[in-house]
This record gives C-alpha cells, structure tokens and sequence, in this order.
C-alpha cells in the first residue's frame, strides 16, 4: 500500500481526537448510555405521554394526541404516526415522530438532522421540520418531529424491495425518477454551508486531508467501541484508509445517504415529495456521496442486464448527468478513496453497530438489525476488491 | 430426539406464515415485517444448524492460518502475543462452538494488532498485506455463502450452497 505524503495542511491520519465535536459527543453518550438498556419499544399510550408532555413544555394549549400509528421502514429510528390537536390547529395536523431508541445501526443526532433538514426545505421537497428535541431533553430520548408526507419509495406494483429500499425495482417511473434525484445531489453538493450559521455542524478545513480523517475517525471508533468480534479486513481498511486520505479541496455539504429508498415520490406522476434520512448528513467531500449510492447493494439490476446506480441509472450516464447537472468533476482517485471508505462505513454498522445493539437488546427491531448484519459480508468482499484496484 | 430441531424449525415457521401473519391487521406493518424477517431467519437457521460446528472449526483454522502468514515478520512485541493466541486457539476444545467462537475472538485480537502495527503503527510488509487480503476473500465468501438465503447478496447466484462451500473448506 502506498502512503499518501502529507501537505502542509494536514492532519496526523492516526491522530485519533481529529473528531467533528457533535460527532465525538454523540459516540460518547452511545457508550455512556449502552448499558441503561434493554430498551422496549414504545406503546401508543407512552408515545401519547411522551408527546403531551414535549408539547405543554413547548406551549401549547388545549393538547389533544390521536391516531397514533406506528411506522415501518428505515433500520434505525422508531417512528410514528400521530394527529396533534392544540388550541391554535383545531383542525389537528398530521404529524410524523422519528425518534432514538437507545442504539441503532447508526448512531446520529436529531439536531443536526433537524437542522439541515429544516434548511434544505429551502432548496428541495423534504418533509417540514417542525420541532426537535437534540438530547432528548424534554421527550426522554432525542427525536425529530416531522410533518406528514405523502409518497411512496417503491411503486405500488411491482416495485416491492427488501429491507430498508434495497434491491428494489422502480420500473417505469425511472425516467421520471432519474432527472430529480440528480438534481437532489447536485442541489445538496452546491448549498452554500458556509452561509447558513450551522449550530450542529463543523466544517474541516478546505485543501487538508481533515475531511477524510473525520470520517474515518467517526467509523473507526464506531468499530472499536461496537467490537463483538475482529474482522481482519475491516482493520486493513482503516490502515488503507489513514494512510491514503486523499485532500479535499472545497468541503460541501454531503447527505451521506442519498439513494434508491431515501427519497419518495407520488403515484403515477413520480413526482419528488420528499428527500429522507439527513441523519448522516456532514460537511466533507462530495465524493463520499457519490460513491455511496453506486454501492452494488443499493442499486439494481435492469431488463437488459445493466447495473443501475440507485436503480435509475447505468454508471456512466449517471457520472455525466451528476457532473453536468453540478458543475463538479469527479477524480476518479477520490472517487476510488470513498468506495473504500463507504464499504468501510456499512460494514462497520452491520458487523458493528448493528451487532452490538441487537446484543444489548438496545433497539426496537433487533430481529432486523440482524438481517442486515447478514449483509456484512457483502461488503467485506467490496473492500477487498477495491483496495486490489488501488 | 423427538420433536427434533429440524421439525420444530419447520412448525413455527409454518404458524408465524399461516396463522401469525394473516391475523395481523395490514396496517401493522412493521409488526407483519418483523413476523417475515422472523420466517426468514427461522428458514436460514435450518439450514444452517447442523453445520454450525463445521463452520466455525473452518473459520478458526484459516485465521490460525493467516496468524502464522502474519507471525515472522509482526514486531517483536505483538509477534509474542500472536504466538500465545494462537497456542490458545490450537489448544481449544474443537467440539464446542462456544470455545471455538472465543478463540476465533481472541486470535482475531492479536490479528488486529498486527495489522494496525502497534503504537507506532509499524509498516506492514506487502506479503502480509496479500495474505490479508487472500484471507478475507475466502472469508468474505464463506459468511456470503452461509447467509446466502437472505437474498440481499447482489451476487448470490456466484455463490455456493453451504455444503459445497465447506467441501470445498477441506
């Protein structure tokens, strides 16, 4: 393996403390909080409480919750359903909470998730912010409250995917579908960050291997605080991935998980209603985001045998449609770099994460978590692959 | 051994698909998912179980086989601890799949530490580099082809079944 000389900007690649802040604190309180569990689902009647409490703390007169319906979907946050009526909405709205159980396959912060989300409303269809509760101060655990959108992942027919919108099909819609989600990326990749008065967010330094670094010190410590059991190649990875931290010249603002069953649309139109699941979102290399939703797993097969990124469209095309649609070049170096790094990234929450929650009963759906703990493997081959190509 | 494993398997994932699931109202679908993942894993961990100890045995082996690959050119320091670990696998009882678990965990440790050098991150030499990279292929394709009923390998039908792939282990 090659090492990566490093420029005057740069950070020490195995300087473990170089940590967004929000990132460290929210790793931190995981392994603070681990051992408080199991953790039970919630019921309809401590969704209510939990509810009537948050919004008399916020106000609100006249409190009536109802229609609580629990959610499906996702393999991280327990979600419901509910109908809030207060003395200025007599006519109630329909509201969604997303909020933590004690561990998920990813641990993240509503903060941030409700406060980009809040700001790209701005920018694209995304389902309105309406309250969240960072530290689960008020609620008891943290949680974002969102208003209800209407849509589907998948088309009604034929469209059905497995766990968590992978390895669907969506059909006849992808003409509709392909346009509006490079236009999602491109809009994520061009928002100007350095604008916005972010509170939950740090940016690492332009032309500096730091936005790298992050990353693999937000994973890495993911792994060594989840260990159940070592995986050699997951340790080669994070070797592979310190000592070839690629500069990013110009932090943007990445999604970090913008592909096919994040974002939901309306039937027949295919019209876009809403791009999901900010939780991963960071300031870093649009790379990353880019390599991530060309990740076999999340992408499916087409009639004629071509693989199609995020099931919308060939590799190649979609590199050319990004490019021209963002104005940014792709390097095929960094490129590469993020397809390790993103392998890196799921295997740590399948064989990681997701292992040490279902463990610790700490989640509502272990049975699930260890489905996609299955999975790993899958992306144990990946790393092995690319780091040959490299 | 009456009722035996494999019909007890096949009962319950009978009564969660005829019985469990269709008295589930269809609005309740993460409890209708979480009812099929259950089917799904029951049907897995029947084809899996009278196995198990065979693939842990398979697995344990080739990582003792990646520790000694490793051990002539690891640091002095984590090559000491290297050597113990393997004496521990080598030693365990190779009829308990929770021994052979532990020993794969421990010498998984001592693996760990090579790669990533010490505290001085000492450089890892390119012929410890390939057998790494040999080794989690082999490893990487056993655990695909052990879960392979999950569906979620986008190359399931490049995979084997799990009798020819620890056929293929010997």
């Amino acid at each position: 393996m090659q090492v990566t000389p490093a420029r005057s900007g740069d950070v020490d690649v195995w300087d473990r403390s170089e940590m967004e802040p929000r990132i460290r604190h929210i790793l931190e309180r995981t392994v603070r909080l681990r051992d408080t569990g199991p953790y039970r689902p919630k019921s309809d009647a401590e969704v209510t409480a939990m509810l009537t409490g948050f919004f008399a703390a916020k106000g609100l007169e006249g409190i009536a919750i109802t229609d609580v319906e629990r959610m499906s979907g996702g393999a991280s946050k327990e979600q419901f359903a509910f109908t809030l009526t207060h003395r200025e909405t007599p006519q109630g709205e329909r509201l969604v909470l997303r909020m933590d159980p004690l561990e998920a396959i990813a641990q993240t912060c509503r903060g941030r998730e409700g406060e980009i989300q809040s700001i790209m409303g701005n920018h694209m269809p995304v389902a309105p912010v309406r309250w969240f509760d960072a530290d689960g101060d008020l609620l008891g655990q943290p949680a974002v409250i969102l208003g209800f959108v209407r849509g589907v992942t998948q088309p009604s027919e034929g469209g059905s995917g497995g766990v968590s919108g992978m390895g669907g099909r969506l059909g006849s819609l992808i003409d509709r579908l392909a346009p509006q989600y490079i236009d999602a990326l491109a809009t994520t990749h061009r928002f100007d960050w350095s604008r916005a008065h972010l509170r939950f967010f740090d940016a690492p330094r332009a032309d500096s291997n730091q936005a790298a670094i992050w990353q693999v010190n937000w994973w890495s410590q993911v792994w060594w605080d989840c260990l159940v059991e070592p995986v050699p190649v997951v340790a080669l990875a994070e070797r592979w991935l310190r000592e070839n931290a690629p500069l990013c010249d110009r932090p943007m603002l990445v999604h970090g998980d913008l592909r096919m069953g994040n974002f939901m649309f309306e039937e027949p139109s295919g019209t876009f209603t809403a791009v999901l699941d900010w939780e991963l979102a960071h300031i870093g290399d649009f790379h990353e985001d880019i390599a991530w939703t060309m990740q076999k797993l999340f992408g499916a097969w087409g009639d004629d045998g071509v693989f199609l990124v995020s099931g919308l469209l060939p590799r190649d095309d979609f590199i050319a449609q990004y490019q021209a649609a963002s104005g940014n070049r792709i390097d095929p170096v960094r490129l590469h770099y993020y397809e390790v790094l993103n392998a890196y990234k799921c295997a740590v929450m399948d064989l990681g994460q997701a292992m040490r929650a279902s463990i610790a009963s700490n989640n509502h759906q272990e049975v699930v978590l260890t489905w996609l703990g299955s999975a790993g493997a899958v992306f144990l081959s990946h790393i092995v692959q690319l780091i040959r190509k490299g | 051994m009456l009722p035996n494993i494999d019909l007890r398997i096949a009962n319950m994932i009978k009564a969660l698909e005829q019985v469990v699931l269709p008295a589930l109202p269809r609005d309740q679908r993460l409890a209708r998912d979480q009812a099929m993942l259950v089917a799904g894993h029951l049907r897995m961990m029947g084809e899996q179980w009278k196995s198990a100890l065979r693939y842990e045995q398979v697995a344990l082996d080739d990582l003792q086989g990646l520790a000694r690959h490793l051990l002539p050119d690891a640091p002095a320091l984590l090559a000491d601890d290297l050597k113990a670990a393997l004496s521990m696998a080598q030693a365990c009882d190779r009829v308990s799949v929770t021994a052979i678990e532990r020993a794969n965990i421990d010498l998984g440790h001592a693996v760990d530490a090579v790669i990533l050098g010490g505290k001085d991150h000492a450089p890892l030499p390119p012929e410890s580099i390939d057998a790494l990279l040999n080794y989690a292929l082999r490893h990487a394709r056993r655990e695909r082809s052990w879960f392979k009923a999950n569906r979620l390998d986008p190359d399931q039908h490049d995979l084997p079944d799990l009798e020819t792939m620890l056929a293929e282990a010997d």
